[in-house]
């Protein structure tokens, strides 16, 4: 599993990103790992800033985080982006709100959830992931 | 319970460019190095109206030089080169060249000699899938996945041209450009 997001100011490590919100010197915003053997995944990290989107219109982004999960071999590629549940921005979101159907959309918002992960610091956030089945094998167009 | 599939999305602009350092030398794995023909493999990202793409994501996956998968379910996993991890990443620059540093795969079970390849980025909803592969003779080349393909112009664009021009210290180059949208278009899997 890989994952990426911005800072708490709304801002990646990125050449593209040109938001004026600065970068933060103790912060990444990317992470590897690989789940257990019960498929389970943790991660430590912060809650990631709004950002606007300059082009295609303008919209403020929602904080959000995003995820490439790769499964057994690399044919398996999933990717989305997860949302925090409560965010006003949400309902504006162009990206989140291309998800037509809300119930399907709520599979793309964490869970508050009151597992303590580490110590008490931490808020916890759960979201499990299905993937998708492929067919073995592909046609070419 | 039942279980309802996640939804997807692109990657979008920002996939952290640190994910890709070193990745695009397969060629060392650990303190040792591949087996085989080294090779570079290069070409450019192109979308609609021959336009460079900048920032676009590739993966490549591929067998070793004897035609060996790091992976559990090749039989023969245990035999894999030591000096060969067969995954690399690499990111097409602002005039949409990529480059990887790789081996040129061996053949099994029947297959010719290919290197996977998948395409992810900014508007791409669907990661594409493509296969590159290697000959002197594309036109007499047998595999059943090229064998998809029966336009012999669309498989011609499936092999990847030796390319002296690009040829660096020493390492031959192989050219293969992909064509998202338009005139020349790579043939893609579809999912």
């Amino acid at each position: 599993m890989e994952l990426w997001q911005a800072n708490a100011a709304g801002k990646y490590i990125h050449e593209m990103d040109d938001h004026v919100a600065p970068l933060d010197p103790n912060f990444t915003g990317q992470g590897r790992l690989v789940t257990d053997e019960d498929g389970r995944y943790q991660v430590f990290t912060i809650k990631p800033g709004a950002y606007p989107v300059l082009y295609s219109g303008w919209w403020w982004r929602p904080p959000h985080i995003h995820f490439s999960i790769v499964g057994s071999s690399w044919m398996n590629r999933f990717v989305t982006q997860i949302f925090f549940p409560g965010e006003p921005l949400n309902e504006k979101d162009l990206l989140l709100n291309a998800v037509p159907d809300k119930d399907v959309r709520e599979r793309l918002i964490f869970e508050y959830t009151d597992t303590v992960m580490g110590d008490f610091s931490y808020i916890g956030y759960r979201r499990d992931f299905v993937l998708r089945g492929h067919r073995r094998t592909p046609e070419i167009a | 319970m039942r279980q309802v599939v996640s939804p997807g999305s692109t990657t979008g602009p920002y996939f952290p460019r640190e994910f890709s350092d070193g990745s695009e030398d397969l060629t060392r794995r650990e303190a040792h190095t591949a087996r085989g023909q080294h090779l570079l493999l290069t070409g450019r990202v192109l979308e609609l109206g021959a336009k460079p793409t900048w920032n676009m994501v590739l993966e490549i996956w591929q067998p070793d030089a004897n035609g060996i998968f790091r992976h559990p379910l090749d039989a023969r996993a245990t035999e894999a080169d030591p000096g060969f991890w067969g995954w690399g990443r690499a990111r097409t620059a602002q005039d949409g060249w990529y480059r990887f540093k790789t081996v040129l795969p061996g053949t099994y079970g029947g297959r010719s000699p290919h290197i996977n390849c998948a395409v992810l980025g900014i508007g791409l909803t669907r990661r594409l899938l493509t296969t590159i592969f290697f000959s002197d003779a594309p036109d007499a080349a047998r595999d059943p996945v090229l064998d998809c393909v029966s336009d012999p112009a669309l498989r011609r664009r499936l092999f990847a041209q030796r390319d002296p021009s690009l040829d660096e210290a020493g390492l031959p180059a192989y050219r293969f450009d992909i064509i998202l949208r338009g005139e020349g278009e790579t043939p893609f899997f579809v999912d």
